[in-house]
């Protein structure tokens, strides 16, 4: 049931990217109605910061506007703007590192404190949310760039491995390899998240 | 490498359940389909991991601006864009007078009315050329050629051609 609404779902994009390549708005309006939130996610998870987030959104959907021609197969559209979001990110880390650099005094634990102040929930909620995504910022950084690249995107983004192969550009058994270095070194954070759940549940 | 049944799997194994079991060899994959110790712990590992994407999904905060394309930003201003004009020549209005009155302000008093002294004398100074030319040369330049006072030079013979001694007159 459910991969036959993927099916649907898919062909229903193939439609609409079809009509936005010949300059139908409407047609890339409903693609980002589509996956808006998935792309805005995809950055958070990158950036930590609503703000940023949300500006990456807006210029990953303006390039895959501007550059939705050359996009030749149709079907790839999910694997073509989430790689364009992915770039863009990474992009925009290696600035925010850049400029890190030229600043005193470390940006994590800044970071983390807008995190929190992003919430607009209830003090406990906003400091359990601050909590989660301070494990989960101590747990990323222990994983290599691509590890952390290929984790996310499985764990987080729940993207499949041919997802990701496609994504990246990388072989399938590439992108396993990479997770299993990465699980190796999460194993022991994934209790941490289950004790987590159970506690604020 | 034979698995035995009390020889549970080893993490690599759990770990590569979890990414993709096909990757692991037959025997393995009937040892973890029969043994529930390593089911179970594959399935927490998997669990772990659902519930890391789960809470983070939730722990997002929500979007609140939403995408727009190139081109309508730019329709967006050129809509509204009737006032710019107007605003345009509000703004240059308002500087012209802003440095205007800028201008006569930062002028010191003093300064000022040595200005004023300094025009008006030369206005007068201009007159009292005008008033020594009108002395020097009363007539207009016409009726100073017919008054012979423009160094014309008439001798004693033509002025007896035009006008003849009345002397002779009675000689004759």
């Amino acid at each position: 049931m459910k991969t036959e609404d993927n099916k649907n779902i898919s062909l229903d994009v193939a439609r609409l990217v079809e009509k936005a390549r010949t300059g139908n708005r409407v047609s890339f309006q409903e693609l980002i109605s589509i996956f808006q939130e998935d792309i805005y996610r995809l950055a958070y998870y990158r950036t930590f910061s609503q703000m940023d987030a949300e500006d990456l959104t807006q210029d990953v959907f303006e390039q895959a506007y501007r550059k939705i021609n050359s996009l030749n197969d149709v079907q790839r559209f999910r694997a073509w703007i989430y790689s364009i979001a992915v770039n863009r990110c990474n992009d925009f880390l290696r600035r925010k590192k850049y400029l890190a650099l030229l600043q005193k005094g470390s940006s994590l634990e800044q970071d983390i404190m807008n995190t929190g102040m992003n919430m607009e929930n209830s003090t406990n909620e906003r400091i359990d949310k601050k909590k989660f995504w301070g494990l989960v910022k101590v747990m990323l950084q222990s994983l290599s760039a691509m590890e952390r690249e290929v984790f996310t995107l499985r764990f987080m983004d729940h993207r499949k491995i041919n997802e990701i192969a496609a994504i990246l550009d990388k072989n399938e058994s590439t992108i396993k390899t990479h997770l299993y270095r990465a699980l190796k070194k999460v194993r022991e954070h994934s209790d941490v998240f289950r004790e987590y759940r159970e506690s604020i549940s | 490498m034979k698995v035995r049944n009390h020889d549970h799997l080893q993490q690599e194994h759990i770990l590569w359940a979890v990414i993709d079991e096909s990757e692991l060899a037959g025997e393995y994959q009937q040892h973890l389909r029969q043994c529930p110790v390593c089911k179970t712990k594959v399935e927490q590992l998997r669990s772990g991991l659902e519930d890391l994407g789960e809470i983070a999904r939730q722990a997002v905060p929500s979007y609140t601006r939403p995408v727009r394309l190139p081109s309508e930003r730019v329709a967006r201003i050129s809509q509204n864009a009737g006032w710019l004009p107007f605003f345009g020549a509000a703004a240059m209005a308002g500087l012209l007078v802003f440095f205007y009155f800028m201008g006569t302000k930062t002028m010191i008093p003093s300064e000022f009315a040595t200005l004023q002294s300094q025009e008006s004398l030369l206005e007068d100074e201009s007159l009292m050329r005008q008033i020594s030319e009108m002395v020097e040369n009363p007539l207009s330049e016409d009726m100073y050629e017919i008054s012979g006072e423009n160094g014309i030079w008439f001798d004693d013979d033509f002025l007896q051609f035009v006008v003849p001694d009345i002397q002779d007159d009675f000689q004759s």
